[in-house]
């Protein structure tokens, strides 16, 4: 069997899908109240329910950001010349025999991806509290309303093609958030630089 | 049906408050507790028990040193209200067929965006955080009657009837605009000024605060269009190049 290698611990694996089933929460309750998708109620409850739920899971979505930018932020904001490579050539996903330079543990794209994340997610939570504990101060709440639906667009845009790219776009991948440990070969492919760094 | 509107002629108004006094009766509203401010002028604003209410204006000048302008005041009824547009409990704020903004409380989930959405400020919160204001007296006018306020006024300053004859009549009697004309789609609550709208406390053009049409035009569309572009992108990608083949990084780095 393939010598395996930790890519993610088991609190960050943890923290991962409390994000992730927050945002799909928030997401779900976000587009019934866009477009008044009286079906969710079968799910929710009644739309005052959801309301609370919307509010609750923002919480605990703010919460699991605020952690996730312990594993990712610093990672994400080191960039290199083979990042500005790896971008001038969009990573190689439009080329059937890319040739991508050596990657760190993230990715450019990751590393750009989590960027906005961390962005749009800030945004989010905190106009989504403006909304919640200041209500009727017409000023912040417009300029609250629209960054936070700003923030909404980019977010499902970027969860849906991360959901591609974590899966079907590149086998393998999901492991990481799920056992937490890749194949040390798989492992050079992808992220050559963080497996020399580990001392492979 | 034909759109149904109020018509506010504030040169009729003698400022008796009979309007007040009669919604507060119909819609079952206890007295507001106020203080005196030096005006006749009371309550001073809407609250989530008072509907309707005069706007004391004085304007005094040289030639007419006690001009006084009374205004009543209430939900505007927009055809096109921000109110709803940026209502997210569907069924909490509704038209009634005579094109009145009415609300349900039992669906209203307290969130407070309609007062944003509103260019006029009219919606106010009760004690269970639920939408309260003026519904042109839907019950009254599913029963046949009109309106409590046009009712119960004395002088014709708030007439009940057919928009468009409304405003025909007015214009007629020599008003060249009828203010809520075609403000915001036509507004059920209309004036006929004699003067400027900002001497009786109107804003010249009002309109929808430009995030939430912008929000309802470009935003709303994004968040399905966005998430359906991603999904097909990656369809098409997966068809077209496929799963990312790492082999060349291997031997780079190798």
């Amino acid at each position: 069997m393939d010598k395996m290698i930790r890519k993610a611990g088991v609190f960050e694996i943890f923290n991962h899908w409390v994000l992730a089933i927050s945002c799909f929460i928030l997401a779900l309750t976000g587009y019934a109240f866009l477009f008044h998708l009286e079906q969710m109620t079968g799910i929710f409850g009644s739309f005052a329910q959801m309301k609370v739920i919307h509010n609750y899971a923002g919480i605990v979505f703010t919460g699991s950001l605020v952690i996730s930018i312990f594993f990712y932020l610093p990672e994400s904001l080191h960039m290199t010349g083979d990042d500005l490579k790896w971008l001038s050539m969009l990573g190689g996903y439009l080329s059937k025999h890319p040739h991508v330079p050596p990657m760190g543990k993230l990715n450019t794209g990751q590393k750009l991806a989590y960027l906005g994340l961390v962005v749009s997610g800030i945004a989010i939570a905190v106009s989504g509290f403006v909304i919640w504990l200041m209500p009727g101060v017409k000023k912040y709440i417009l300029l609250s309303h629209l960054a936070h639906n700003i923030a909404f667009d980019y977010i499902v845009f970027a969860v849906a093609a991360h959901i591609y790219l974590a899966t079907l776009a590149n086998p393998g991948t999901l492991r990481i958030m799920l056992s937490g440990t890749v194949p040390l070969e798989w492992a050079r492919k992808k992220s050559p630089k963080w497996v020399k760094e580990m001392g492979y | 049906m034909a759109r149904k509107a109020l018509l506010i002629s504030p040169e009729l108004c003698i400022g008796c408050r009979g309007c007040q006094t009669a919604c507060k009766g119909w819609n079952q509203l206890p007295a507001e507790k106020t203080k005196n401010t030096g005006s006749f002028e009371n309550p001073a604003d809407l609250t989530p028990i008072v509907f309707n209410k005069i706007r004391y204006v004085e304007v005094p000048s040289e030639k007419d040193p006690v001009r006084w302008l009374f205004v009543s005041q209430r939900c505007m009824h927009c055809d096109d209200a921000g109110c709803m547009k940026i209502c997210p409990a569907p069924g909490a704020l509704y038209k009634t067929k005579e094109g009145a903004v009415a609300f349900n409380k039992e669906k209203c989930i307290g969130c407070k965006l309609c007062v944003a959405g509103c260019p006029f400020n009219v919606p106010r919160y009760d004690a269970k955080d639920k939408i309260s204001k003026c519904n042109l007296c839907e019950d009254r006018i599913a029963a046949g009657l009109e309106p409590a306020c046009s009712k119960t006024c004395p002088t014709g300053a708030i007439k009940y009837g057919e928009r468009d004859s409304l405003i025909g009549g007015s214009k007629k009697a020599g008003f060249a605009k009828v203010y809520g004309d075609t403000d915001l789609g036509g507004l059920g609550s209309i004036y006929a000024f004699k003067d400027s709208p900002k001497l009786y406390g109107m804003e010249e053009n009002p309109q929808i605060p430009e995030s939430i049409v912008f929000w309802h035009k470009v935003l709303k569309p994004l968040a399905y269009w966005g998430v359906g572009g991603a999904v097909a992108a990656s369809l098409l990608h997966y068809v077209v190049i496929g799963p990312h083949k790492d082999d060349e990084e291997v031997k780079k780095d190798g």
